[in-house]
């Protein structure tokens, strides 16, 4: 394929008008340069490129999912892809220009409500990259306020978010405690939490706040809030997470949509986009991006993050998502979610399958296994399905969502018998 | 238009009928949910009628600069769709994501031909998390030589991010001037480099769309020094298969594949990053990382060694790299065409438009070009921006660099022709004219677009930032 | 007229009750615009002459304000928190920004007066 269309004639007019004799005239101080062509294979047509990824494509294996992890396999309804493939928002970059930007702001303010509609807090941005990097700006939050560089973190953190968080946090200059003290910036806890379990976090809250310190929500399962009582009814400043499970493909684990949410208290240290909405000279209500000050662009070294292009695109299918599925729909997705696991619990546990949970849980669970883990996941992806995901010890955890029926559960079941 | 939390009450389409009762106790659950039930011809209405209100490539060109917001292909669309790829599950045993490890591994491949450096990885998910990692791996690699390094050199033309990064990771920056010539002040760089100084961030070619004249001069001394070479390659348009930052003397350089590999920018993302360095730095790359077995086996590898860790909740934004491996595979080796391009359009645009507006720096402009209306009058690079909306493109990225007063940042990308850089110009230059003749018409630009000029200050500060529900929502 | 002085970097002070009144000049605040946001710094803390002791946001700027001279911090202009536009309404008055105990008010003498500062951004 070819995507440049200017002609030899436009060249060699376009050429004498700049006073050049060749584009390579235009080059010379480039360098230094290249004297061959790049070592890449030879130019694919259309339909020789989609050959050649249809054939990749076909390399992976889709399975019938009981895995979750961070990634939820929930249905998205056709709607979504067929408004977000509308060029006017796939095609568009940052709306810095409000006035041709309405549509797109205007999504973005109701992402925003929808995300405080659904945490229990006051104000949301217009995205972060994943949930794994938007926990860690919270602990980045959490530091600048307190001014303090020590982060607690819960158990049941889901495990690769606590790499990167360690991660951002070596960068940082912050460290790990294990104790929550006069010098902690902030306490983190995960809810539902890696192992499905869900707890009322308010006494958590409580003894991070008699510190002094901050207290941040990680969610990774948003479809969960359909149902449980919002963080920031349980002591929340800060709830982060991802947002994934909103109609957002698995996509082998990305593009992702990270989102945050601030009690109005910590508005000014919030990362990443805000949109507002204002008015135009004739009183008329539109949007704009607002708070800019605190953004790199214009506050360079003293910016909140370094964050600039964002998941806005995915914010928009988590809108429409939230929007088609309405407050029926979603709480319907969250009950079914909820059953689909239990019964699955339920009925594994009849066959020998201790559950570990001590608490209650939301759409997955963990279950030790008296045999080898690791021979009943292979024997269920024998049967095109992934089981679970095999922790140590043979301990599988494992999810449901609304698309896995009855019968799939029952399949599963007569499989591992 | 009405806000989604606006309409009356409808049938929710999306709801099966399965009475589901909940065992949780009472202070799990919550008592409310106030979120609207809209059925979906009027979401598809609602929907469709926001995006008539933006601005997106497909409708016209978009010359905003340092953005390289070129012709985003649709056959990547579709092969980003495919079910194999859209559907896989990210924590699937690796002997069933073979296609998507092949996949990214050959963008590796591909990118490290077209950067010139010998490991990579595709795990950020912006051009910004590229550089946090960059940081990162220069804080890991001068505390493991036990070098106390504090300070990161960046030109005053940088972008934003440069110097918010460098904070992050606590790193104090240094600001050198441009010189006369756009470059970095060479006489002010040899002056602050000392054994300091961890990292020399560049952008090349600059934010002025010119290309570093003294970037060897700059790595060798860096390079004796001690102290590594960034590239912020957010400008990586101008240079495909015509000069490798590798061969500039950088010791990472990292890509935004939304920009330079045409992944649409969708509004603000999602972006794609990668991260390419020097071998003596490939061991500080994030896990997992893609290993290729054999020539039919590709696999994870989590082993941590000298790694700084995992930056991404999984492997990157793999959605973004199929479509840039696409873009990649289209063009194959005949990649230079594009920059070859790109930088024709914008010299052209230049030579159309140097004698009405003022070309702070007279030499040939990489990929993109930055002009300054200070001699049409103050705050006359806004209202020209407005005015441009009037005639249907998207406005220049405007006051930025900041070093340049009024300035105009324009980038027309390889995938426009002849016939629309003429129009842009024309308008350009008309209304310069205008502003001359009929300042008022301009001053209170735009007159076409569904809404006014916006009140910043109100929103600021009297901040809306949601929707709140009145106590007959709360259901 | 008063015996207020002014920093290069637009800052006036002023010495009221043996403490140093600090806040930006009417010639600033028209430069910066609209204020939408002022960041203070706490009671308690010292500085030195020309440390940040605040920043100022409008619109489309983020500005550093600069301690014209060596102290403590003594008070803080809470109002600005709420009300940032007062330093575009009453830059000399309500639009104070911290008052500071001067460690030594010898300091104030090679700063600009009121008609120095004038000639000074009239040049600028």
């Amino acid at each position: 394929m070819d995507y440049v269309p200017t002609t030899k004639k436009d060249v060699d007019s376009m050429i004498k008008q700049i006073g050049v004799n060749s584009i390579q005239d235009l080059l010379v101080n480039f360098k230094p340069q290249l004297s061959k062509k790049l070592n890449l294979s030879d130019p694919l047509s259309e339909m020789e490129l989609i050959d050649y990824m249809t054939g990749l494509s076909k390399k992976n294996k889709v399975l019938k999912y009981f895995a979750g992890g961070g990634s939820y396999n929930h249905y998205s309804p056709a709607v979504i892809n067929h408004l977000i493939s509308r060029g006017e928002f796939l095609t568009a970059y940052t709306p810095y220009q409000p006035e041709i930007s309405q549509g797109l702001l205007q999504a973005i303010y109701e992402f925003q409500s929808y995300i405080c509609l659904l945490t229990g807090m006051d104000i949301a941005n217009a995205s972060l990259y994943d949930g794994a990097s938007a926990l860690a700006e919270a602990a980045l939050l959490s530091a600048s306020h307190t001014n303090r560089n020590r982060i607690f973190v819960n158990e049941g953190l889901n495990p690769n978010y606590l790499q990167v968080l360690k991660t951002y946090c070596n960068g940082a200059d912050l460290e790990l405690t294990d104790k929550i003290d006069d010098k902690t910036a902030c306490v983190i806890a995960q809810n539902p939490d890696f192992y499905g379990n869900i707890e009322n976090l308010q006494n958590l809250s409580d003894k991070a706040h008699k510190e002094n310190a901050l207290f941040v929500t990680c969610v990774t399962e948003l479809t969960s809030l359909a149902i449980l009582r919002p963080p920031g009814y349980c002591g929340a400043d800060i709830v982060v997470g991802e947002a994934q499970s909103l109609g957002i493909p698995l996509s082998f684990g990305g593009p992702y949509l990270g989102f945050a949410a601030v009690k109005k208290f910590l508005l000014k240290k919030l990362p990443g986009r805000i949109v507002g909405m204002t008015t135009d000279k004739n009183e008329k209500k539109g949007f704009v991006l607002t708070f800019q000050a605190r953004e790199q662009h214009i506050r360079r070294e003293r910016a909140t993050s370094n964050i600039t292009t964002n998941q806005a695109l995915l914010a928009l299918m988590a809108t429409i998502y939230l929007a088609t599925m309405g407050r029926s729909g979603l709480i319907n997705v969250a009950k079914i979610s909820y059953q689909r696991a239990h019964l699955l619990q339920k009925k594994l546990k009849e066959i020998g399958f201790e559950p570990l949970n001590k608490k209650p849980f939301y759409n997955e669970f963990l279950v030790q296994t008296s045999s080898s883990s690791e021979s009943i996941i292979s024997e269920l992806l024998e049967h095109n399905i992934l089981g679970g995901l095999d922790l140590e010890e043979n301990r599988i955890l494992v999810c449901c969502t609304e698309q896995n029926s009855i019968q799939d559960i029952e399949e599963y079941v007569s499989l591992v018998k | 238009m009405k806000l989604i939390f606006e309409y009356d009450e409808q049938i929710s389409g999306h709801v099966r009928d399965e009475p589901i009762d909940l065992e949780l106790p009472q202070d799990l659950i919550r008592d409310e949910l106030p979120l609207p039930n809209v059925n979906e011809i009027d979401i598809v209405r609602h929907y469709t009628n926001l995006s008539r209100k933006n601005y997106g490539i497909d409708l016209g060109l978009y010359p905003l600069g340092s953005c390289t917001m070129k012709y985003n292909p649709r056959v990547n669309e579709d092969i980003a769709r495919l079910k194999g790829f859209s559907s896989l599950h990210p924590l699937i045993p690796s002997s069933c994501s073979q296609g998507s490890l092949q996949l990214i591994w050959e963008l590796q491949e591909s990118l490290k031909e077209i950067t010139g450096m010998d490991n990579i990885t595709l795990q950020p998910a912006a051009g910004s998390q590229c550089e946090l990692l960059g940081i990162m791996i220069a804080k890991k690699y001068f505390a493991e030589k036990n070098e106390k390094r504090s300070k990161i050199i960046i030109p005053d033309s940088a972008h934003g991010t440069n110097p918010a990064t460098a904070a992050m990771c606590k790193f104090q920056t240094v600001t050198i001037p441009s010189d006369k010539r756009g470059n970095m002040s060479l006489n002010d760089f040899k002056q602050t480099l000392d054994s300091e100084v961890a990292v020399v961030m560049l952008t090349n070619p600059n934010t002025l769309g010119l290309f570093e004249e003294n970037i060897l001069e700059i790595s060798d001394l860096s390079k004796e020094n001690g102290t590594l070479m960034y590239c912020d390659g957010a400008n990586m348009n101008a240079l495909l298969g015509i000069s490798k930052p590798g061969d500039q003397g950088f010791d990472m350089v990292h890509l935004n594949l939304h920009k330079t590999f045409s992944t649409p920018h969708g509004g603000g993302g999602p972006g794609g990053g990668a991260l390419a360095v020097n071998s003596f730095l490939g061991d500080y790359l994030p896990i997992p990382r893609i290993i290729k077995e054999n020539e039919s086996k590709f696999s994870l590898d989590y082993s941590v060694g000298k790694s700084v860790g995992r930056i991404h909740s999984f492997y990157g934004n793999f959605g973004i790299i199929v479509r840039a491996l696409s873009y990649i595979k289209s063009w194959g080796s005949n990649i230079r065409r594009v920059s070859e391009h790109a930088v024709l359009n914008a010299n052209y645009l230049v030579s159309l438009l140097k004698d009405v507006y003022h070309l702070p720096f007279d030499r040939s402009c990489a990929h993109e070009f930055v002009l300054s209306s200070k001699n049409l009058g103050e705050k006359s690079t806004m209202y020209i921006a407005k005015r441009i909306l009037d005639y249907g493109f998207h406005p220049p990225t405007i006051y930025f660099p900041l070093i340049v007063p009024e300035a105009l940042m324009i980038e027309p990308t390889e995938t426009e022709t002849k016939e629309t850089l003429d129009e842009f110009a024309s308008v350009l230059k008309k209304i310069a004219l205008e502003l001359k003749e009929n300042p008022d018409l301009v001053k209170e630009a735009p007159h076409t677009t569904p809404i006014g000029r916006l009140d910043e200050v109100k929103a600021a500060r009297e901040p809306n930032l949601r929707w709140l529900p009145t106590p007959d929502d709360k259901k | 007229m008063s015996d207020r002085k002014f920093t290069e970097s637009h800052e006036w002070v002023i010495i009221e009750n043996e403490l140093a009144l600090v806040g930006i000049s009417d010639f600033a605040q028209k430069q910066l615009g609209d204020i939408v946001s002022v960041e203070l710094p706490k009671v308690g803390e010292e500085f030195k002459k020309k440390d940040t002791i605040a920043i100022i946001d409008s619109i489309k700027a983020s500005s550093d304000i600069y301690c014209p001279i060596d102290g403590m911090i003594e008070k803080i202009n809470e109002e600005l928190i709420e009300h940032p536009e007062l330093i575009n309404k009453s830059p000399y008055e309500s639009g104070w920004i911290v008052k500071i105990k001067p460690r030594d008010k010898g300091q104030l003498d090679s700063l600009m007066t009121q008609e120095q500062y004038d000639k000074f951004v009239g040049e600028d």
